[in-house]
């Protein structure tokens, strides 16, 4: 057998399932990552992301269905893909009690790294995390947000070919969140593919595609920019000027308007762009009696998008 | 098959050998507990543990007041076994102290004691007992039995020889006791203290170190590394091998200096069965560690591991001494291996040859144990 080529899925989910008894917490999920590719995995708390992320990484064995990570099938040779991938849990998981490079040296060794090359690559990585310096400091007293970059230097020590990360930025403060990203996207930009989940919708968008998860089955999956084409059709308008509060009324039952709320000193609507566009809403706003009106186009985010699937899903359990 | 080179296994264990010793220098409690407490815990026992009965506290009721009586008394009490502790004026009024706890025996002379033994016609002593401890009173009778039964032979060997007639022969055994001479119970029970004290500071290590590591989450970031449940297994043993090692050695030289424990075969023949000893220990540690979920729980399966091992091991009790049906399950129980292998060694120069079945024993259960431990562990995987 050969290595996958450079065309070739790095992972290949083929009806992935997991049952804990009478629950099944991954129903029949299939889908591929492309080699070099951020690909976010959304959901909301149960959906089963974690569940999937174990059977990927050798940790659960699926109930049935297949799955191969950088070429190898995680049921039949777990122990080749556990040497291929790394892996952050969802909970902070290096040793507390022990210095940031023992924790290193600890995780390096058991990948089979050894001797300077080892020293070298811990170096380099706590470097790359903004941890230089660090390597004598007890790892349960780093900030939280050091302690996410730490474990994910832990990780990505052996050069994997894959890295798991499960909700790494989760209790996270802001900053430290925007530069747990930036080392993703390096990480990324260096060929490593990467399998994020989240629950941050503001996150997902630095994924060059997401899947969306409900109740263990995957929803959607597709780029960020193709869920909002599919899920959120509606046109999102921003609408600025004078005296918009009282022109406002005009526009609520108006032919192809959905929706109009105030946002800030302007208004959001969504409207059905068959039938009306940013022209017809700047007259009608105008005829009002608005003055100085400007309507932009605006994107819709994630959370329309999440709101969207959520909520067909329900409806559609509720049918029958 | 191509994919990436299996990581050496030398380096893993390597890797976490170096962890585990970090992670347990670096715990000053766990360090106390391993070596510390030991080494205090052996000298306290070795002075407490003492099967030596003496000076028993003893009441002495002499309704007689003869010449007779007062010497009986005097001399019987002069031997160190039974202590003087007063006077009663009735063998009703001595019975009452021993239920108040005064004293654990008492003498009684009925009042016509040196008119019964003067005229032949025998006399009687009353002995009152205390049965709370067996061995305390086996002792204690044994003591005044013979005191009498020599008293006796003497008397009817005066009272022949005053007839002009000679004695028969006297029959005495003279015993001649080996490796232990002086009869110290310390030579005897220091070693199966320290292997008392081995098997519980190890197992317990063991058991609560893996738990840890599954109840912080670390396991599970352990898991997904290309290292084999065996390797994880035998890398996180090793530094308490080491650390075992050290301890035996300094609880032997503790044992030579306090309590004059000979050291008459070779150690280093006691260290090798002391660390097939401690992968019995460590072993069955980890397999209690595999079957709890927690910390509490590996706390607990400690207890009822190390309790009844060290209760049936033969260190308190005889093994003889057990009902038949539970004896062969003595022969599943490492503490009574290497207590068998440490007095051997220690005491009668035992060597290979007399002790090869003791190794081996101690050798397949701590195998069999590592394996159950790591089966258990991987189907724990899911």
């Amino acid at each position: 057998m050969s290595a996958p080529g450079p065309g070739a899925p790095v992972i290949e989910a083929r009806g992935l399932t997991r049952r804990f008894g009478a629950f099944t917490a991954v129903d029949a999920v299939s889908f591929e990552v492309e080699r070099g590719e951020i690909f976010g995995y959304l959901g909301a708390n149960g959906a089963g992301k974690s569940t999937t992320i174990r059977m990927l990484n050798g940790l659960l064995a699926p109930t049935s269905g297949t799955a191969r990570v950088a070429g190898h099938d995680v049921a039949a040779d777990p122990d080749s893909v556990k040497a291929s991938i790394g892996y952050m849990s969802q909970k902070f998981s290096l040793y507390l009690d022990l210095p940031v490079m023992e924790n290193l040296l600890f995780f390096g060794g058991a990948y089979g790294l050894s001797g300077k090359a080892l020293r070298v690559r811990a170096g380099e990585l706590l470097e790359l995390t903004g941890l230089a310096g660090q390597d004598a400091a007890i790892t349960g007293s780093l900030p939280g947000g050091m302690r996410q970059r730490l474990a994910l230097a832990g990780a990505i020590l052996h050069r994997p070919e894959v890295v798991f990360l499960d909700e790494p930025t989760a209790g996270v403060d802001p900053v430290a969140r925007r530069a747990f990203w930036r080392l993703i996207r390096q990480l990324s930009s260096g060929g490593t593919t990467v399998f994020v989940t989240t629950h941050y919708l503001d996150e997902a968008e630095y994924c060059r595609r997401i899947g969306l998860m409900v109740d263990g089955r995957l929803v959607a999956l597709d780029s960020p920019a193709g869920l909002k084409r599919t899920w959120v059709p509606d046109r999102v308008l921003v609408a600025r000027g004078q005296g918009l509060a009282g022109a406002a009324a005009a526009l609520a039952g108006r032919d192809g308007v959905r929706s109009v709320q105030p946002f800030g000193a302007g208004l959001h609507l969504r409207v059905d762009p068959a039938r009306l566009d940013e022209a017809g809403v700047a007259r009608i706003l105008a005829a009002a009696g608005a003055r100085e009106v400007a309507v932009d186009r605006a994107e819709p985010s994630l959370e329309d998008v999440f709101l969207a699937v959520v909520g067909r899903e329900a409806r559609g359990e509720a049918a029958t | 098959m191509t994919g990436p080179v299996r990581p050496s296994a030398r380096v893993q264990l390597a890797a976490i050998f170096r962890k585990e010793v970090q992670q347990t220098v670096r715990d000053r409690r766990i360090m106390f507990m391993l070596v510390v407490a030991p080494l205090i815990q052996t000298v306290v026992f070795g002075f407490a543990v003492d099967f030596e009965v003496d000076r028993v506290p003893t009441l002495v009721v002499d309704a007689d007041r003869s010449a007779t009586s007062r010497e009986d008394a005097r001399r019987l009490l002069a031997d160190g076994t039974l202590l003087s502790v007063g006077e009663e004026s009735s063998a009703e009024a001595a019975s009452a102290a021993l239920d108040a706890g005064r004293a654990s025996a008492a003498l009684v002379f009925e009042r016509r004691a040196e008119a019964d033994r003067l005229s032949g016609r025998g006399q009687e002593v009353q002995v009152l007992l205390d049965g709370t401890d067996p061995n305390r009173t086996t002792v204690t009778s044994g003591a005044v039995s013979r005191f009498f039964s020599e008293l006796g032979e003497r008397l009817a060997r005066e009272r022949i020889e005053a007839s002009g007639q000679t004695p028969p022969a006297q029959l005495r055994p003279i015993p001649r006791v080996a490796f232990n001479p002086g009869l110290a119970t310390a030579p005897y029970m220091v070693p199966g203290i320290a292997a008392m004290l081995l098997v519980i500071v190890t197992t317990f290590t063991s058991a609560m170190g893996l738990a840890r590591e599954r109840e912080m989450g670390t396991l599970e970031q352990v898991l997904v590394t290309p290292i084999r449940p065996v390797h994880l297994l035998v890398g996180k043993m090793a530094p308490f091998v080491v650390i075992g090692l050290v301890v035996v050695t300094l609880l032997v030289g503790v044992g030579t200096w306090l309590f004059a424990i000979p050291i008459r075969g070779n150690l280093g023949l006691l260290l090798v069965g002391t660390l097939l000893y401690l992968l019995t220990t460590l072993g069955a540690g980890l397999l209690i560690s595999t079957v709890s979920a927690n910390q509490q729980q590996a706390f607990l399966g400690g207890f009822l591991f190390t309790i009844p091992a060290v209760l049936l091991s033969g260190l308190m009790t005889p093994i003889l001494a057990m009902p038949g049906w539970l004896r062969p399950l003595t022969l599943l129980n490492p503490i009574r291996w290497y207590a068998e292998i440490m007095r051997g060694v220690l005491l009668r120069g035992a060597g290979f040859a007399d002790l090869w079945l003791q190794f081996v024993v101690l050798l397949v259960i701590g195998v069999a144990i590592v394996a159950a431990a790591t089966l258990r562990f991987q189907r724990r995987l899911g």
